[in-house]
């Protein structure tokens, strides 16, 4: 009998593999794969230099594609003169805008006769219009790189220099330069409302009041952009490329002007996605020039050109005020988030989504108001980056629970304590939380493993920070998500996946092969996986929103478990016994009363294959949907489940240089159900340092629309020297949505990370930064402020930070911040 | 692109004297690399020093230590002689840019290129250290290293002129010397503020007297008038925060991505007194 | 007017002798990539700030992006190829698979390759010296814990490396 059928439904067991000492083997559970730390199935290629990327392959006859890129934020195109560059010798194809089938695309989405809705514009190339500096303007295909990056600069473009907005609040204003004629720089607006947010307040004892801000960030994979496309047989247009998304296969035909059935895209194993290869990046490039030069074409971004021109994460500015009780109970909480959505909208309306609706944090209100606006400005465009939306405000909300506490005099753990939602209450918007919300324990386990407190010595001061976050995995209810995958078992009892996953290093491919091993009882190592080909394997949806594993897990899951179906019930008639009493181990089939009654899987398979059985199976996954009958006001359901986590921080603060040394980092989370938890604890501990780098160190710098941070050298990403001790604590109560009660864990783990080190710092040395990176500099004026808070004093170096931050802005906020020294922290 | 691969420090002379302008000298390739690939740089000509064996040693002699301009930094960093005799100049060896680049950037390198953070600088100018540089069909020629660079990615070497070798004085055994560097993080990065020192005491006074700074200025400096402060005094507290406050006056430290000018004068005396109370510990 | 010169290189990568044209202005990634077919020698920067072509040049770590071809040559190079192969894969590459140290994998060559040049000098690191010695190597997805408990368990053996 197969014995994880009483694990896999929602639960409140919460047993704790701490994976800080030896794992405790079989402990919970009778799976033999499942939960266990096995060596993922790509491992070894990457690890002998075998595995190819997508720069790794060429073909005969390849050319090589540059983009020719605008240097100017806002300008009109006058002309195009590409005639020298098409005349240079081993130039095959200079293409701009009028040569690209269908250059423009507008999607649409929530627009009713009563609703406004939001669009998103995607152009190929630009046309009339520049927008950001970076901007497309056209493409170049030669036999060399070197003769198309000489083809580039021997395209004359004429600019006329419009006049440009980078900042998201002045672009809100009336009269603001439109960036995408015709249309409002406000995207869209969403907003929760619970209760009244005026009686909210006049309930509180205490409120506090703050303005937050969070940078652009890079995704810094890596591998950057890149890919190679073709002209395949029937002259289907072949894409080769590293993505997130090969579902993209539907815009490329699209764009040029093919049938869908034309266009392939094959995803190799991805060097890092993070969500900057979630949209569009190289897909059209390559496929109009292989379309239009019938030859195999290789693009690949060199670093400086990913950090020019790829997303960003977006920045936000976040004004929160939030009331409370003596006791520590919230009572109101008032939000207001911008974000910059850049040139270009992409799925800023998406992830300002997520924002407005995880605004709240995973705490009870019952008075609530937020407004969330994402703007358009000239500034490189923001998209998709690991956590969505939900970093932004957790840096927020969990800043201000520490500000509550430190206002009561309460401890930062027990505020939040009181306030934690626990299953069956509901967010703000609605939405019943479900499954069990780990929160208390997360926190109470992640504080305590920080041990005893190490006293302060010198000018290094020691502080401890916590905080919080609930993140959703999978994606939202009303885009009616699927997944397929394809289980079957050779004849000789090999086991082959096919599913159209996309594997960006998170173990996506290795967690089916786990799955799908454990379920027809074969050794890991007989099981196959093909993916991410949209000829080849059915289509499992794209690898963001941290949805893989319970999407595709949960199809592989479907479909093993009908081949596995398939085989007991023959083996059932073979051996004589009722398959309910049949198990598969180990490539045999056995009789659970009977062990010593035993057949060959192969046997078991031939017979099938004998009589015309299906050895095979596809399953389709739905993810639990709704429909929307509006998109402005967040209501009701909006995502299947949430992920719980906590961390915890320990950092030393030199008060004579203002650096923070994050010293020690616990990280602890309810996983669910951990398939691999080697994995898991990768991706807790990869998260957490991701997270540690938006908090310290980066900072993609805009000034006036250039980026003042091109390379690695000044964008800076944590090293190996860099990181602090990082202990995981998995929970397992079993509650998620995915296979065997598993949550996902990709992006929940960047969530809290960044606000547990600004309430460390906060502890260390009684100075609150509500703008990130916490630079050294940052640290030290707030240090220096906070010493002799007189102007004009010695050490009291002015506290403005970085350089060039708009003063306009500044005067605009004046109004609404509480405290005017805040503005100038900024 | 021509290529030329000289086989002795000489023959490297006289083709850069033939080729004159159209040529460029590469030794590890740190810099001229992503100068080429940035298209900073588009020479005619490379020429390959990195072959020439004559010109990379650390040599021990009775009064002077001598470092030949192609000693790669890694040979710099684990060279017995240095760490016995100018252990400043092997920590700053140890910070450079990465473990990997430290096996191809060299000391002649590093000093050509003369960024105004130059690693290998600071240290060079509390040791007086001499740049001996030689030209096809001229005299040899040494600088002393405070007259060496002129303002950023800007020496006084000539066309056709390379870097033979560095020398320095022994330091006396009363000297005592440090070194550090900060930056925005812990690997990898190019210095807010670099600093080294070098005192002789002898008693409790301190007879000579040298402070290097990299990054607060155009080119890598002397604080003179913070040396002169120190030096025939007995280092006490007060001594210590009265250098601080003149080294600010000493310095010009510009405002960038990095760090604002206001920071680094800062930075400049918090790393200052480190040092020293580090040297003067028993103060 | 740049002249289209091209050079003979002689060289020996992963044992086996090489000889190929080649132009001054390449660089050892260039060439090991696109003209031997060494896509395991990855570009992740160009310019020296991730690691991720790291090689063996003559036994020491190099970034293969800023060294020439032609400075290569009559020398030995070793990419992460060289250290381990499917039949003999070496201890560093077991113990990677082992410590769960590989997730997108792309720096996973060049963080070899350090950490061999790493042991080849000093055979018993300490978990301090592990991080140091590979603070050139960026890698955004694993949070290089497990990177250094991989490194650190190979060191702790007593088998020959």
């Amino acid at each position: 009998m197969y014995r994880s059928q009483e694990l896999c439904v929602t639960g409140q067991r919460l047993s704790d593999t701490n994976t800080y000492s030896p794992r405790s083997e079989g402990k919970v559970t009778d799976f033999r794969i499942i939960g266990k730390p096995v060596p993922r199935h790509d491992a070894r290629d990457k690890v002998l230099g075998l595995a190819r990327y997508a720069e790794d392959f060429s073909l005969p006859g390849m050319l090589f594609a540059k983009v020719m890129r605008s240097q100017y934020a806002s300008a009109k195109i006058e002309s195009i003169d590409t005639s020298i560059a098409e005349k240079l010798p081993g130039v095959k194809a200079v293409l701009t805008a009028r040569d690209v089938p269908k250059n423009e695309t507008v999607a649409q989405f929530g627009r009713s006769s009563t609703e406004r809705g939001f669009e998103s514009i995607y152009r190929v190339l630009a046309d009339r219009k520049v927008h950001y500096i970076g901007e497309p303007v056209a493409l170049v295909a030669a036999d060399t790189e070197e003769t198309a990056e000489r083809a580039v600069n021997l395209i004359k473009v004429k600019y006329e220099s419009l006049p440009a907005v980078f900042d998201p609040l002045l672009a809100m204003e009336a009269g603001a330069p439109q960036v995408e004629d015709g249309r409002s720089n406000i995207i869209t607006h969403f907003e929760v409302v619970k209760g009244n947010i005026d009686e909210g307040f006049s309930e509180a004892d205490v409120i506090v009041e703050n303005t937050y801000q969070v940078p652009f960030v890079d995704h810094a994979y890596m591998e950057t952009e890149c890919g190679v496309a073709w002209v395949d047989d029937d002259g289907v247009i072949t894409l080769r490329v590293s993505t997130q998304v090969i579902d993209h296969f539907r815009s490329v035909a699209d764009i040029l002007g093919l049938p869908h059935n034309q266009v392939r895209i094959i995803a190799p194993y991805v060097g890092g996605g993070f969500g900057g290869k979630e949209d569009i990046t190289v897909e059209s490039f390559i496929a109009l020039l292989a379309y239009k030069t019938r030859k195999p074409v290789k693009l690949v971004y060199s670093r400086e050109e990913s950090i020019l021109c790829h997303s960003k994460r977006h920045p936000y500015i976040l004004e929160y005020k939030v009331g409370a009780k003596r006791d520590g109970r919230l009572t109101a909480l008032k939000v207001r988030l911008v974000s910059d959505a850049g040139a270009y909208a992409y799925l800023s309306p998406w992830v300002l989504l997520y924002s407005t609706g995880a605004a709240t944090g995973p705490y009870r209100i019952p008075h609530v108001r937020v407004d969330g606006y994402t703007v358009l400005t000239n500034n490189i465009y923001t998209s998709a980056n690991r956590g969505f939306g939900a970093p932004q405000v957790c840096f927020a909300y969990e800043s201000q629970m520490d500000e509550l506490a430190a206002s009561l005099n309460m401890d930062p753990c027990e505020i939040r304590m009181i306030n934690y939602l626990s299953q069956g209450e509901s967010l703000a918007f609605g939405q019943i939380l479900k499954t069990h919300v780990a929160l208390p324990e997360t926190t109470k386990r992640a504080y305590e493993a920080l041990g005893k407190k190490v006293p302060s010595q010198g000018g290094m001061r020691r502080g401890r920070g916590i905080a919080s976050g609930m993140t959703s995995y999978g994606r939202m209810l009303f885009l009616h998500d699927t997944s397929r995958s394809h289980v079957s078992i050779e004849m000789d009892g090999s086991v082959t996946i096919r599913a159209g996953i996309q594997d960006i290093g998170g173990g996506q491919a290795s967690s089916l092969c786990q799955i799908a091993a454990e379920i027809l009882g074969v050794p890991l190592k007989d099981v196959k996986i093909y993916i991410g080909d949209t000829a080849l394997t059915p289509l499992s949806g794209m690898t963001t929103a941290t949805r893989q594993l319970c999407m595709s897990g949960n199809a592989t899951l479907m479909a093993a478990k009908e081949v596995r179906k398939t085989l007991l019930k023959k083996a059932g008639e073979l051996m004589r016994e009722d398959p309910e009493t049949l198990d598969l181990v180990d490539r045999e089939v056995i009789a659970n009363e009977d062990p010593e009654k035993r057949l060959d899987i192969v046997d078991v398979v031939r017979a099938c294959a004998a009589e015309g059985l299906p050895l095979y199976h596809l399953a389709l996954y739905k993810a639990p949907s709704r429909d929307l009958t509006q998109i402005e006001r967040i209501e009701g359901d909006i995502f299947a489940d949430f992920t719980y986590g906590s961390h915890a921080v320990e950092v030393a603060v030199d008060l004579e240089t203002g650096k923070v040394t994050v010293l020690k980092v616990i990280a602890c989370y309810d996983v669910g159900k951990a398939i691999n938890p080697q994995s898991v604890e990768g991706q807790m501990e990869g998260g957490a340092i991701y997270g540690l780098g938006y908090a310290l160190t980066e900072e993609v710098i805009i000034q006036e629309g250039v980026i003042k941070t091109p390379s690695l050298s000044e964008y800076l990403v944590p090293t190996s020297l860099d990181i602090p001790k990082v202990q995981t604590i998995l929970l397992e109560s079993g509650d998620g949505t995915g296979p065997f009660g598993a949550k996902g864990v990709g992006e929940p783990s960047v969530n809290s990370i960044a606000p547990a080190i600004s309430n460390a710092v906060y502890d260390a040395v009684g100075i609150r930064i509500r703008g990130l990176p916490l630079t050294l500099e940052k640290v030290m004026r707030a240090i220096g402020e906070k010493e002799s808070p007189h102007p004009g004093s010695k050490t009291n170096i002015a506290t403005s930070d970085s350089v060039g931050r708009n003063q306009a802005r500044q005067n605009l906020l004046k109004g609404q911040a509480k405290d005017s020294s805040d503005l100038e922290r900024r | 692109m021509e290529y030329f691969r000289p086989k002795n420090f000489n023959e490297s002379l006289r083709y850069l004297g033939k080729l004159k302008s159209k040529a460029t000298l590469i030794a590890g390739g740190p810099i001229v690399i992503p100068d080429i690939r940035a298209k900073i740089l588009t020479p005619n000509a490379l020429v390959d020093i990195s072959y020439v064996k004559d010109i990379s040693y650390v040599k021990e002699e009775k009064k002077t230590i001598r470092v030949g301009g192609l000693t790669t930094i890694s040979e710099l960093a684990s060279s017995n002689i240095i760490e016995k005799c100018a252990p400043v100049l092997s920590e700053a060896a140890r910070e450079f840019g990465n473990p990997l680049v430290r096996n191809r950037a060299t000391m002649g390198g590093n000093l050509a290129d003369a960024s105004p953070a130059a690693d290998t600088a600071t240290p060079l100018l509390v040791l007086g250290g001499m740049v001996v540089v030689e030209k096809h069909g001229a005299k040899s020629r040494q600088i002393p290293i405070e007259q060496f660079f002129v303002g950023p990615n800007r020496t006084v070497l000539k066309p056709g002129e390379v870097i033979r070798e560095i020398i320095f004085p022994k330091p006396g055994r009363y000297a005592r010397m440090a070194y550090t560097k900060f930056g925005l993080r812990n690997a990898m990065a190019i210095s807010v503020v670099s600093l080294a020192v070098l005192v002789e005491i002898e008693d409790r006074a301190c007879n000579k007297a040298r402070i290097g700074f990299g990054a607060v200025a155009p080119r890598p400096i002397r604080a003179y008038r913070t040396e002169e402060m120190l030096t025939g005094n007995e280092v006490t507290r007060e001594l210590i925060a009265e250098c601080c406050e003149m080294v600010k006056k000493e310095i010009s430290p510009i405002s960038d991505i990095r760090a604002s000018a206001e920071y680094r004068e800062w930075m400049a005396s918090v790393l200052l007194k480190g040092l020293l109370q580090q040297i003067f510990k028993e103060k | 007017m740049k002249e289209k010169k091209t050079y003979s290189l002689e060289f020996m990568v992963n044992g086996e002798r090489e000889k190929v044209e080649i132009r001054p202005g390449e660089t050892l990634l260039y060439v090991l990539r696109e003209r031997l077919g060494h896509t395991e020698v990855k570009e992740g920067c160009g310019k020296v700030d991730c690691g991720a072509c790291a090689v063996l040049l003559d036994g020491r770590v190099v970034n293969a992006c800023l060294t020439l071809a032609l400075q290569a040559n009559k020398k030995k190079v070793v990419t992460v190829r060289g250290i381990g192969t499917p039949e003999r894969p070496h201890p560093l590459q077991e113990s990677f698979i082992k410590h769960g140290a590989i997730q997108c994998g792309f720096c996973t060559p060049g963080m070899i390759v350090t950490a061999k040049a790493l042991l080849d000098e000093n055979r018993r690191p300490t978990r301090e010296e592990v991080r140091r010695a590979i603070s050139g190597n960026l890698c955004r997805c694993t949070g290089y814990k497990k990177t250094v408990d991989a490194i650190l368990s190979v060191a702790e053996k007593k088998e020959s490396v």
